[in-house]
């Protein structure tokens, strides 16, 4: 396991740098209404109702288990992330840790309150982020989020092991 | 080289800005009004708000001998701001578009200007004497979605825009009884109304975000989404060009490209940064950056220990951590425009950007 | 029957509210033509793509990596099967995991020092990220997810729960594309990936 654990530490930079890369290429956004709805100025990427103005989608991904889909648009792009779950507990935690973050999504600006489908968290930067925000970043908050995810879960599923082993001790003592 | 003059006026986006023929006073689009700036000393101050619209205005223009101002907006509207003695009075246009108006600029002649739009089309407007309206005509073939962009031929007939279809183009608007009729040139010899000269893909694709005329008229060049620049020579009527030229760059997307005399041409973006491009029918290529590098000031960070910058690098994939960028503009520039030009050549020319800042480069 | 009749029976079931109805305009935004967004692309068929592939391979049996490299990146197939695609695709990623890390940089510099070379880094970069992107995919058959797990005795035990070897042998995979996409940026500049993105010549 430990062993595991350093080999994946080494292949979490260049991860880590695609993403960097990728979002910052991706996060050219301009102001741009709606072409459908009159008077109206829409995420693009949410409404879907101008083909030209979607860019390509692009997936990075580190293993089958981890991975980044960016999707661009004019005025907005979409980050989904799969964050590791190794097993059923991880799976468990990651889930309620992102449905904690989803229901205050409000007090995150860029966070969606759904994920999309296949993904664990979404996050949606608009222009108007862009604009009040410095890009580099929005970018710097995207990579700390991914690597501290993986650090609060690993944590979590520790102090969850302790705690069953503390539990099962101590309900198995009188019967030594 | 003088460094530049830098001018922070707010902290919201600036669309688009606009200086008066005397470079006394700027204009600049600031949400849902238009702002206008005077020269006082080496500063600009605030004086006078034009509050006409209710959505963001996207582009404003001031014609220099009429000193009329134009601006549109995402409400639809574009309005004209006569000047008088009691301030600027504004005027509705009948742009007859239901969509959003994104890029508004006169005609060298002062007598039309061209409003793109959302609404997958241009429309071209001109003053009608006899009911007192600015009445438009409309390009609508085959632009196929929203115009972000236009730029006029020194003819005043010429009129290039670009466009989220990924395509430039370049129309004939012309009008009869408001303009000259056109020398014939290497775009066409008989332009009616409508006409398209020339439509222009990159292979790459990519949303058109500028476009702009030589000043001699008989270049263009365009600027898109997959960071590149084009530069298009036709070669008269009904004939492929004689070059088209496509520089792919390194860098990321520009927003806005002027040119300086016909075998210079100044372009910035999202990389906060404005770059120079040479070349002539043979072939263009980057020739570097406008900003001074090592400007005092901006270039010392702070000191870090080695262990916290490595352990950065490794956790984050970063050399370092800053707050501020090492640019003049700290955020996307979305507007060049020149400022003092001496002939066909620019010598200064004003930028602005998401970040608020007005910029006067030297070239 | 009556027309009022008629018209609430009609009205009874929703399906009349999820229709579209933009899309039923021929000129509504929804309609617009993507394919007036590239230049007309020539089809390239299976037993081309084979023949491209061969010939890249005995490249890189010769020892002729970066020729194999420019080979298989200046014939991408945009207009094929997806048979034709995933083979090319293969071919791509077969190269570039015989070159050494080392030797990456160079090569890149080299062949984006050369005429078209830049293309060249853009069609790399759209392998790049389609690798990464069906690798992703392709190993849907595989039980991956949790969720489909059989629940374990042991609910808290880590060993023996890990979703199988074949997330060891994609990480791999997955760390060399990582390694040429870091490379490729180097050399290429955030342009190249912008440009993945804006062009509908799709790999």
């Amino acid at each position: 396991m430990v062993r595991l654990t350093a080999a994946s530490s080494q292949s979490l930079r260049p991860y880590l740098q695609a993403v960097r890369s990728s979002l910052t290429a991706a996060l050219c956004l301009s102001n741009f209404a709606s072409q459908t709805a009159e008077r109206h100025n829409v995420p693009e990427v949410e409404a879907r109702t101008s083909p030209e103005v979607l860019l390509t989608p692009l997936t990075i991904a580190r293993n089958e288990n981890e991975r980044v889909l960016i999707e661009p648009s004019i005025n907005s792009i979409r980050i989904s992330i799969k964050i590791k779950q190794a097993d059923e507990i991880e799976h468990i935690l990651v889930h309620k840790f992102t449905r904690f973050l989803t229901q205050r999504a409000e007090s995150f600006f860029i966070l969606r309150r759904k994920p999309i489908k296949g993904y664990d968290i979404s996050f949606l930067i608009t222009n108007f982020h862009t604009e009040e925000m410095l890009k580099h970043k929005l970018v710097d908050f995207i990579i700390q989020f991914m690597e501290e995810v993986d650090k609060e879960i690993s944590e979590m599923k520790l102090f969850l092991n302790a705690r069953a082993r503390f539990v099962a001790e101590s309900f198995l003592t009188p019967f030594d | 080289m003088a460094s530049p003059e830098v001018h922070h006026l707010f902290h919201n986006p600036i669309a688009d800005h606009s200086f008066s023929a005397d470079r006394k006073t700027l204009a600049v689009a600031r949400d849902t009004t238009v702002e206008l700036y005077a020269k006082v000393g080496s500063a600009f101050k605030l004086k006078d708000e034009l509050k006409g619209h209710d959505k963001t205005v996207t582009s404003v223009d001031i014609a220099p001998n009429s000193g009329r101002i134009v601006s549109c907006s995402q409400d639809r509207n574009a309005l004209v701001w006569e000047p008088s003695p009691t301030g600027y009075k504004p005027t509705l246009v009948l742009l007859r578009i239901n969509r959003a108006a994104t890029f508004v600029r006169w005609s060298p002649s002062e007598t039309k200007f061209a409003v793109g739009s959302g609404d997958r089309l241009i429309a071209i407007c001109y003053f009608e004497e006899e009911n007192d309206w600015w009445v438009s005509k409309h390009l609508k073939k085959p632009i196929r979605s929203t115009i972000t962009t236009v730029a006029w031929h020194p003819n005043s007939v010429l009129l290039a825009a670009g466009s989220t279809d990924a395509h430039a183009r370049v129309f004939s608007s012309f009008i009869k009884g408001v303009d000259a009729r056109p020398e014939p040139g290497v775009w066409g010899e008989r332009l009616p109304f409508g006409t398209v000269c020339g439509e222009y893909l990159n292979n790459s694709a990519g949303w058109v975000h500028s476009v702009a005329f030589s000043p001699s008229g008989d270049a263009l060049a365009y600027a898109a989404h997959d960071s590149s620049i084009t530069v298009v020579y036709p070669n008269g009527p009904d004939q492929p060009p004689k070059a088209i030229v496509s520089i792919n760059t390194q860098l990321l997307p520009f927003m806005s490209l002027i040119w300086n005399g016909e075998a210079e041409i100044i372009a910035a973006g999202y990389d906060c940064e404005a770059f120079r491009f040479k070349g002539g029918v043979d072939g263009w290529q980057l020739s570097g950056t406008l900003e001074a590098k090592g400007r005092p000031g901006l270039g010392d960070s702070r000191e870090e220990s080695a262990l916290n910058m490595f352990r950065q690098m490794d956790l984050r994939g970063k050399a370092k951590d800053d707050t501020q960028l090492k640019t003049v503009h700290q955020n996307t520039i979305t507007t060049l425009r020149p400022y003092e030009s001496s002939g066909a050549s620019v010598k200064k020319f004003s930028s602005t950007g998401v970040d608020g800042r007005v910029v006067i480069w030297n070239t | 029957m009556s027309i009022i009749q008629q018209h609430t029976a009609a009205s009874l079931s929703d399906a009349w509210r999820t229709i579209d109805i933009d899309a039923l305009q021929e000129d509504s935004s929804v309609n617009f033509d993507v394919s007036t967004l590239h230049p007309p692309l020539p089809e390239v068929s299976e037993a081309e793509v084979r023949q491209i592939n061969a010939q890249v391979r005995q490249l890189l049996r010769g020892g002729d990596a970066e020729g194999a490299l420019r080979g298989s990146l200046e014939m991408p197939v945009y207009n094929g099967s997806d048979l034709a695609k995933e083979a090319h695709l293969q071919t791509v990623i077969e190269v570039l995991q015989s070159i050494k890390a080392s030797d990456m940089t160079p090569m890149l510099q080299r062949i984006y020092g050369t005429p078209g070379g830049s293309e060249c880094l853009d069609v790399l970069m759209k392998y790049l990220f389609k690798g990464m992107a069906s690798t992703t995919s392709s190993g849907g058959s595989a039980p991956r997810t949790p969720t489909r797990m059989t629940p374990q005795q042991t609910g808290f035990s880590q060993v023996g729960s890990r979703p199988g070897g074949s997330s060891e042998s994609t990480g791999a995979a997955m760390s060399v594309l990582l390694s040429w996409h870091e490379k490729v940026v180097e050399v290429g500049g955030l342009g190249s990936i912008g440009r993945v993105m804006t062009d509908w010549r799709k790999v």
